[in-house]
């Protein structure tokens, strides 16, 4: 163990102490409880420091070459820390308005963005498992935060159910790839796969199709998206916030550290095919996401539905492998966290009864009596939308323009069409909260300052970054250089 | 820093641009009701007219020529090439000057009709004026994407929020109907970009020079024309994609309705002009037949629903359907003439038909109602009313010494020297023009007062007169002495049109040459 290695490991460890100084704090002193989100987010700044200074003192391969920092884990470590924060923010409203407030929530949020950062950085399969685990539980915990609600526990039984299942998938795939290629680490595996003449093994095809369907899981990726509507509806609004980006932050990541072996195998034959197998799952994922999201009447169920189209375009970017794929991809997501999480984040503030469905229509006329939260969630819905300018407007632009670049000009038609359909949906949202007459008053909300911060910040940074992407390209491009 | 505080303080397009957007802010602190915010709006639509004239009358020629002028470029996005480029030339200024003499019509036009809201209702006019002048502006066609783009949220708001019963059915209607075309448009977009940076050794542009430059085979042409020329067919819009129109129409307030024919639906048309003909010459050429077909379909086909129209607004709606089927007719033709008479036809109907919509609307200030059998007589109870009813009517008609007649005489004069019997056709659309139009002066303001209620209307108020007579004075200036306003778009379309032709040529010389190069191929290989 050097001091690299622990340099590197500071964002993770600075995370993981917070979590159980929060703890601590929760047992001996609960009359600080409301002072756990300054806390928390202090110590999420914290570790975005720490992930600055791991990338500028021990960048490259640490811990033996189980872990890699590069300038790309570097901007997705940011981009999780930011949808952490968003979170984080959010959440202390909600909790206090349902008497839930605790230290387990935040510590537990704050594993859980270990287990992310963690994962992001593994090159190694069985890192990649372990980190996979630790933050897959604190989300099963998290997604049943809310004890009191029947639907809070059905959401996070049937998160644990589908989660347990798809990690035995991932497990065994890890297996099957050890057993056709000797390793489990990424960087071998690939080279390993080209060798034996003829096309990639049989074991080795399975056992990468089972590693895609985990991650496709946690990406919620059409055919495996069934447990997320159902999961966000019943979760805590705000965790929702953190639970709809961030596990597909680290997970997109990975799929394409997975894809990028492929295309080091350099086996033709079986580049082709997984560009089919990408292709398919982005289509669906386009397709059936927004035709289901156009059917909801429950805006959680909407955006459980928007997120998986949403993870389509994501893939458009990934259907032919190239060293130019990684920049939109972290440009897409980061535009999916901002905008997404703010659409939560003003969700979670403006619907006081979580046990019961959250109707769309219940938001008539919320344009005039909250303007400032309901500018938010619409230009977070417009951005959704994909209309400039915003930053889901660039993230569309780039990802389009790389598969236009690829070749995949019908791909791309496809999408637009897709995303057209998209905006009937999260126009609807827009046109109840403006065009219509109020309906029901509202009661029992509790909009507190860091919630308002965390709706603004999101909403001003989809605006800000839609007109100004420059800094941001001009940085991704220099840090994802390889 | 610097580079903006020096470009939004100078005479510039940019302070032109985005004046409107700035002076958006403070409306933020306004009271929800009184006169301060309709007040406010209305001063900064002003000073934005007067930012207009000072840059016209800044590079107006001594001759009345307008040279292509803009502001300095910079790059907005390096990574993709993506500039912030305003120019503009002879095309876009009479469009730009339209936009920017028709925001305080509206507002005025608006004063009593929209009710609620009024800050809200400010800002969006201002940021659709924002959005149609960088629409007009535009060099770079990424840039021209995004301000196309974004003059749809407040478009949407206006209907969606002061409209008519059914506004929200219009509203988003009218909102995914422009997102469909553009969306493709956009792909459109982003394949050339990619194209130029292959031919160009990765070095990215999406500079309209530069895309003037690429030469596309005809196969990808057509496909781009295509993309391109829906979008813009659907914002004259052409038949049979403008069934979103007389909804949007009936249901927006009569502010939205004048924003919206006045210059909103310009877009369209300056588009086919602009890029859609230029860009992919020999597309257009293959085209042009289908869509010379359709504008015909939408000059008689507007023409005889609008005859039907038993609503006075939805009347004058369908009336910009064959409106713009000339405009769409004059394009098409290719020639000079027709073109010149194209682009002042685009003011014209501007002009007049924004006059119809704004007398409709002070109409149904008074009476709820457009129904034309709820009138009957009005002539004799506001007199004045009637005058500028007659007046917009018959600059809309074409009679001579008017704006309207100068325009379609100059269309059909190109369009019968290039295109022939089409021309022949649509002058039976100048015919039935003049028939439903004076029908509905017929109905309103002849006759028997029917209504007990019309008897005490009152007649039109200093404030409607300010946004009227302003229109008045140019439909007759534009028809006695057209020539100050041809003479500045002149050269700019001359200077189009050759570059159409020159496309087409290289067009041809490209496929003689990729159809010489497959005989020798075909040779050699025989040979061998």
């Amino acid at each position: 163990m050097t001091r690299a290695d622990l340099i590197s490991l500071l964002p993770e460890m600075i995370l993981s102490g917070a979590g159980i100084v929060i703890l601590l704090l929760d047992a001996i002193a609960p009359k600080l409880r409301r002072s756990f989100t300054v806390l928390s987010v202090l110590s999420v700044g914290a570790a975005a420091w720490g992930a600055y200074e791991a990338w500028l003192s021990a960048p490259g391969a640490t811990w033996g070459g189980l872990l890699e920092t590069s300038g790309a884990t570097y901007a997705l470590s940011l981009i999780i820390l930011l949808a952490t924060a968003l979170c984080l923010l959010a959440s202390q409203g909600y909790l206090r308005r349902e008497g839930i407030l605790a230290g387990e929530y935040h510590a537990l949020l704050l594993w859980c963005a270990t287990g992310l950062l963690l994962m992001l950085r593994a090159t190694e399969l069985l890192t990649i498992f372990l980190s996979l685990e630790l933050f897959s539980f604190c989300l099963y915990t998290l997604a049943a935060f809310h004890r009191r609600i029947s639907i809070a526990s059905e959401a996070a039984i049937k998160y644990f159910l589908m989660g347990a299942f798809v990690s035995s998938f991932v497990l065994y795939g890890i297996a099957l790839l050890y057993g056709a290629t000797g390793s489990t680490r990424l960087a071998e595996i690939g080279p390993a796969l080209a060798v034996g003449g003829q096309g990639m093994p049989v074991v080795a095809s399975l056992g990468l199709l089972l590693l895609v369907a985990g991650f496709g899981f946690k990406m919620s990726v059409v055919p495996f998206h069934a447990w997320s509507p159902d999961t966000y509806q019943g979760a805590p609004t705000p965790f929702v916030a953190f639970l709809s980006v961030a596990p597909k932050v680290a997970s997109a990541l990975v799929l394409y550290r997975l894809l990028d072996a492929v295309v080091a195998g350099g086996v033709a034959q079986a580049i082709e095919k997984w560009t089919v197998v990408i292709a398919a799952l982005s289509v669906l994922s386009m397709l059936v996401g927004n035709l289901l999201a156009l059917a909801q009447r429950d805006i959680k169920r909407m955006l459980a539905y928007s997120g998986i189209a949403h993870m389509g375009y994501l893939l458009l970017a990934l259907v032919v492998m190239d060293r130019d794929s990684l920049m939109p991809v972290i440009v897409y997501l980061l535009a999916y966290v901002l905008m997404n999480a703010g659409a939560f984040t003003v969700v979670a503030m403006l619907y006081s009864r979580p046990g019961e469905q959250h109707l769309i229509s219940d938001l008539s006329g919320y344009g005039y009596r909250y303007p400032l939260l309901s500018a938010c969630l619409a230009i977070c819905m417009l951005s959704l939308g994909g209309i400039p300018p915003t930053v889901g407007f660039f993230g569309k632009y780039v990802v389009f323009l790389n598969a236009v670049g690829d070749g995949l000009v019908g791909l791309a038609v496809l999408g637009v069409l897709a995303s057209l359909v998209g905006v009937f949906y999260y126009l609807r949202v827009v046109y109840v909260l403006y065009m219509k007459a109020e309906e029901r008053q509202p009661e029992g909300l509790l909009l507190d300052i860091w919630g308002r911060t965390a709706a603004v910040v999101a909403a001003v940074g989809t605006l800000a970054l839609g007109i100004w992407p420059w800094g941001l390209v001009q940085w991704l491009l220099e840090a994802t250089a390889r | 820093m610097d580079t903006i505080l020096e470009l939004l303080l100078g005479n510039t397009l940019t302070r032109l641009v985005f004046f409107p957007t700035i002076a958006c802010l403070p409306l933020l602190f306004f009271p929800r009701t009184g006169k301060a915010a309709k007040t406010y709006t209305l001063i900064v639509s002003l000073i934005e007219l007067a930012f207009g004239l000072l840059y016209l009358f800044a590079h107006l020629g001594s001759d009345g020529t307008f040279p292509q002028v803009g502001d300095r470029r910079y790059t907005w996005i390096p990574g993709y090439g993506i500039r912030y480029d305003l120019v503009m030339d002879g095309i876009s200024m009479p469009l730009a000057m339209l936009g920017i003499f028709l925001v305080p019509i509206v507002i005025l036009g608006s004063w009593k009709g929209i009710e609620k809201h009024w800050p809200a209702f400010g800002a969006s006019m201002l940021l659709l004026t924002t959005g149609v002048l960088g629409t007009l502006l535009a060099y770079d066609l990424f840039l021209f994407y995004v301000f196309w783009e974004v003059m749809l949220v407040p478009m949407y708001l206006i209907i969606g929020i002061w409209g008519g019963e059914r506004r929200i059915y219009a509203a988003v209607k009218f909102f995914l109907f422009t997102m469909a075309g553009s969306l493709l448009m956009l792909i459109g977009i982003l394949w050339m970009a990619w194209t130029f940076q292959r031919l160009n050794g990765g070095v990215w542009s999406f500079a309209y020079t530069d895309m003037l430059r690429l030469d596309f085979p005809v196969h990808q042409q057509v496909w781009l024309f295509a993309a391109f020329a829906l979008t813009f067919a659907i914002k004259v819009p052409m038949f049979p994609v403008h069934t979103w129109l007389p909804d949007a129409h009936v249901e927006a307030p009569t502010g939205g309705s004048v924003i919206l024919a006045g210059i909103l639906l310009k877009l369209g048309t300056y588009g086919f002009l602009r890029f859609a003909l230029p860009l992919f010459p020999k597309a257009a050429e293959v085209a042009q037949p289908l869509l010379v077909g359709l504008a015909l379909i939408g000059i008689l086909y507007g023409a005889l629903v609008a005859w039907v129209q038993d609503d006075m607004k939805k009347l004058v709606a369908y009336s910009s359907i064959a409106h713009l089927g000339f405009v769409m007719l004059g394009l098409l033709a290719i020639d000079q003439i027709a073109w010149e008479g194209g682009l002042l036809q685009m003011i014209n109907h501007g002009l007049s038909t924004g006059a119809l919509f704004l007398l409709v609307g002070m109409l149904y200030d008074r009476r709820h109602t457009k129904k034309f059998s709820e009138f009957g007589g009005l002539a004799k109870v506001i007199p004045v009313f009637a005058f500028f009813l007659i007046f917009s009517t018959l600059a809309s008609v074409g009679l001579p010494a008017l704006n309207g007649f100068v325009g379609e005489f100059l269309i059909l004069t190109g369009a019968f020297r290039s295109l022939g019997w089409p021309a022949v056709v649509a002058t039976f659309g100048v015919v039935l023009a003049a028939i439903y139009l004076l029908k509905m002066v017929q109905l309103t303001l002849w006759g028997p007062i029917t209504k007990d209620e019309n008897r005490e209307l009152r007649d039109l108020s200093f404030r409607e007169l300010a946004a009227l007579v302003p229109l008045c004075v140019f439909m007759l200036w534009i028809g006695v002495a057209p020539e100050t306003f041809l003479k500045p778009s002149r050269e700019a379309l001359a200077t189009t049109l050759a570059e159409y032709r020159e496309g087409v040529e290289r067009a041809e010389v490209s496929q003689a040459t990729l159809r010489a190069l497959r005989a020798t191929t075909m040779i050699s290989e025989t040979g061998r």
